[in-house]
């Protein structure tokens, strides 16, 4: 009973690793363009699709098709970024729809290429399993993630705090007006936060393609898990999202464990509503700005 | 075109030939009417959709969880406690605006917060469907649900008793979406969309306002849902909860103007009947991909829609024609 408590609370923690990446994408375009991108979990599943035809059209390693998802989901991302800076009217609802006009197209773009089958890396590495501390099993491809993610994150919240853009990224969050009269181009800042989530898109696309499967439905799931993540952090911090994921994560597979996995989903969302109307700023305070 | 007299008399003539032109042409046509028939369902669902949108100022993203809740509920009740079809299908409706219910907590939520709460409830009501199986059936759903009876000897369970059944609900929907715009509730919806803190000032309970938008909503999108369920007397999870009960009134009540009363029935006609007509059959998989270039289209190049699109052109060119 221990070892089953602790076998899911490690998997949930290793899922959250790959949740929290999809999260701060999601987060850091809020942050700067006060927009949920209701396509970011469709750019996650392009790149999960990108790795799958790269493996078995030409049998190449899911991680040597990287720089290919990069270009590929960056592009994307910019245009989804380049639509919405279109919309002048009744922006919050126009922007929206419109993300969530792109979800469907991105969505049935994959349906239409690669069916609705359910898709795996076929390489046998990736699924191997790995013993940590005698008891508490998990796959390569998992820890894998879950380190490559807690480097990622690392890096994006050290440029945040430490490079020029990143503070302008933070700034333009906080204060636009101010950050624009003080020097930051919003437009430039804001097309970098959407590269930035592309990037983390792309590294979450592989994450999910290697320990899990993917699916076209997918996508829409996503969205709505790096939402619910964003709202328990309270579009907070990057370790508050950390945190907000990693409960998912455990919650999830707690879920699964002791109960059906046809709840897991169920899970999630009770306590993302329970959350939003005990304290809609989200469990770590109000904070809009991104690094703290 | 702002002239209400002429307003009326269109609004007129199109209803005769809703109701007579349409069954004397089409009567005997199954497929056609069938057609329509899925039209109208979705126009249902538009308008609901679209009068929570612009008087209540929200977007749902989350109207499959009412069309399932209605139609799981009215099924229910005929099949397990034998209530008749048509009053079972106006409790499908209640049944739905009881769910809106657990939902008003969430009203306080702006945009973006609102829309994916509503969503996660679209979820938690489909995993709890299809969890209840001793009630619903579970995954596998319901088979032979009761048709519509027979009342004075014209047989409401055919097709085209199901197509004066809808197009009553919708014409029914739409007239009620007219006179709330039209009430001082609907100005007072209004101003709220422009300022709500100032409308909340001079004593506008907008809150409250907001709470009775989602529930007529709700119950509009629960009897469609009920007056599916018995059309095509099969029902299961994925089928009563699909996205497309979301996506295609969405794109309809976009396509054809959400902040006008009819433009959301006209755009369901014509995105519904262009998507089964044309795009099926070129597109088997995936077809849903021209309802999302449709959606972003519009959003970004007439936000209005459509109806007021072609509405502003005879304006102008009557400029033209004074200068």
């Amino acid at each position: 009973m221990f070892e089953l408590t602790l076998q899911a609370l490690f998997s949930g923690l290793l899922a959250g690793g790959y949740y929290a990446t999809v999260a701060v994408g999601l987060a850091l375009v809020f942050g700067t363009m006060r927009v949920i991108n209701l396509a970011h979990g469709e750019l996650v599943l392009l790149a999960a699709y990108v790795a799958y035809a790269a493996e078995t059209n030409y049998g190449v390693n899911p991680v040597m098709a990287i720089p290919v998802a990069l270009v590929i989901v960056g592009s994307a991302s910019a245009i989804v970024y380049a639509l919405l800076s279109r919309i002048r009217q009744d922006r919050e609802i126009n922007s929206l729809i419109l993300t969530f006009g792109l979800g469907i197209i991105l969505t049935n773009a994959i349906l239409s290429i690669w069916k609705a089958d359910i898709h795996s890396t076929s390489d046998p590495w990736f699924q191997d399993s790995l013993v940590v501390a005698d008891t508490l099993f998990a796959m390569n491809a998992e820890v894998a993630s879950f380190v490559g993610g807690l480097v990622l994150m690392a890096g994006v919240w050290w440029w945040l705090n430490h490079s020029w853009q990143g503070r302008a990224v933070r700034a333009l969050s906080s204060n636009r007006a101010a950050a624009t009269l003080m020097g930051v181009n919003p437009r430039k800042i804001e097309i970098l936060s959407f590269l930035i989530a592309a990037l983390l898109a792309t590294f979450a696309g592989f994450a999910i393609y290697t320990g899990k499967t993917v699916f076209p439905a997918l996508g829409h799931v996503l969205t709505v898990k790096a939402f619910i993540i964003t709202v328990l952090a309270g579009m907070g911090s990057i370790p508050g999202v950390l945190i907000g994921a990693v409960m998912i994560g455990v919650i999830e597979s707690l879920t699964v464990t002791y109960l059906s996995a046809s709840l897991q989903e169920l899970a999630g969302m009770i306590l993302f509503l329970v959350v939003l109307f005990v304290s809609p700023s989200g469990l770590f305070g109000g904070g809009r700005a991104l690094a703290r | 075109m702002s002239n209400p007299s002429m307003n009326r008399l269109l609004l007129i003539a199109v209803l005769a030939v809703a109701y007579v032109g349409v069954p004397l042409l089409f009567g005997g046509n199954a497929y056609v009417l069938g057609l329509i028939v899925a039209a109208l369902t979705i126009a249902g669902v538009a308008v609901a959709w679209a009068l929570l949108g612009n008087l209540g100022g929200m977007v749902s993203f989350g109207h499959a969880a009412f069309f399932g809740v209605g139609s799981y509920t009215s099924a229910v009740l005929a099949m397990k406690l034998g209530v008749p079809v048509f009053a079972a299908m106006l409790l499908g409706g209640v049944g739905a605006a009881v769910s809106s219910i657990a939902m008003l907590p969430a009203l306080r939520l702006r945009g973006p917060y609102f829309a994916l709460a509503i969503l996660a409830y679209a979820h938690i009501f489909q995993i709890l469907t299809t969890e209840m199986t001793p009630v619903t059936g579970g995954a596998g759903g319901l088979l032979s649900i009761p048709r519509f009876p027979k009342i004075l000897g014209f047989d409401f369970g055919e097709k085209l008793g199901g197509y004066l059944i809808v197009l009553t609900v919708v014409v029914l929907a739409a007239l009620a979406y007219d006179a709330i715009r039209r009430s001082t509730w609907g100005l007072a919806l209004k101003a709220m969309h422009d300022t709500e803190v100032a409308t909340r000032v001079v004593g506008v309970p907008s809150t409250h306002l907001k709470a009775a938008m989602l529930v007529l909503s709700a119950f509009i999108t629960g009897v469609v849902g009920a007056f599916n369920a018995h059309f095509i007397s099969f029902l299961d999870p994925d089928y009563a909860f699909s996205s497309g009960w979301t996506v295609l009134p969405i794109a309809a009540a976009i396509f054809g103007g959400y902040r006008t009363v009819w433009g959301p029935v006209v755009g369901a006609l014509a995105i519904y009947l262009v998507d089964q007509l044309l795009f099926k059959p070129i597109l088997p998989h995936g077809h849903q991909m021209i309802l999302g270039v449709l959606l972003c289209a519009m959003i970004l190049l007439s936000p209005g829609g459509l109806m007021p699109a072609l509405r502003r052109r005879p304006v102008k060119e009557g400029r033209h024609a004074h200068a």
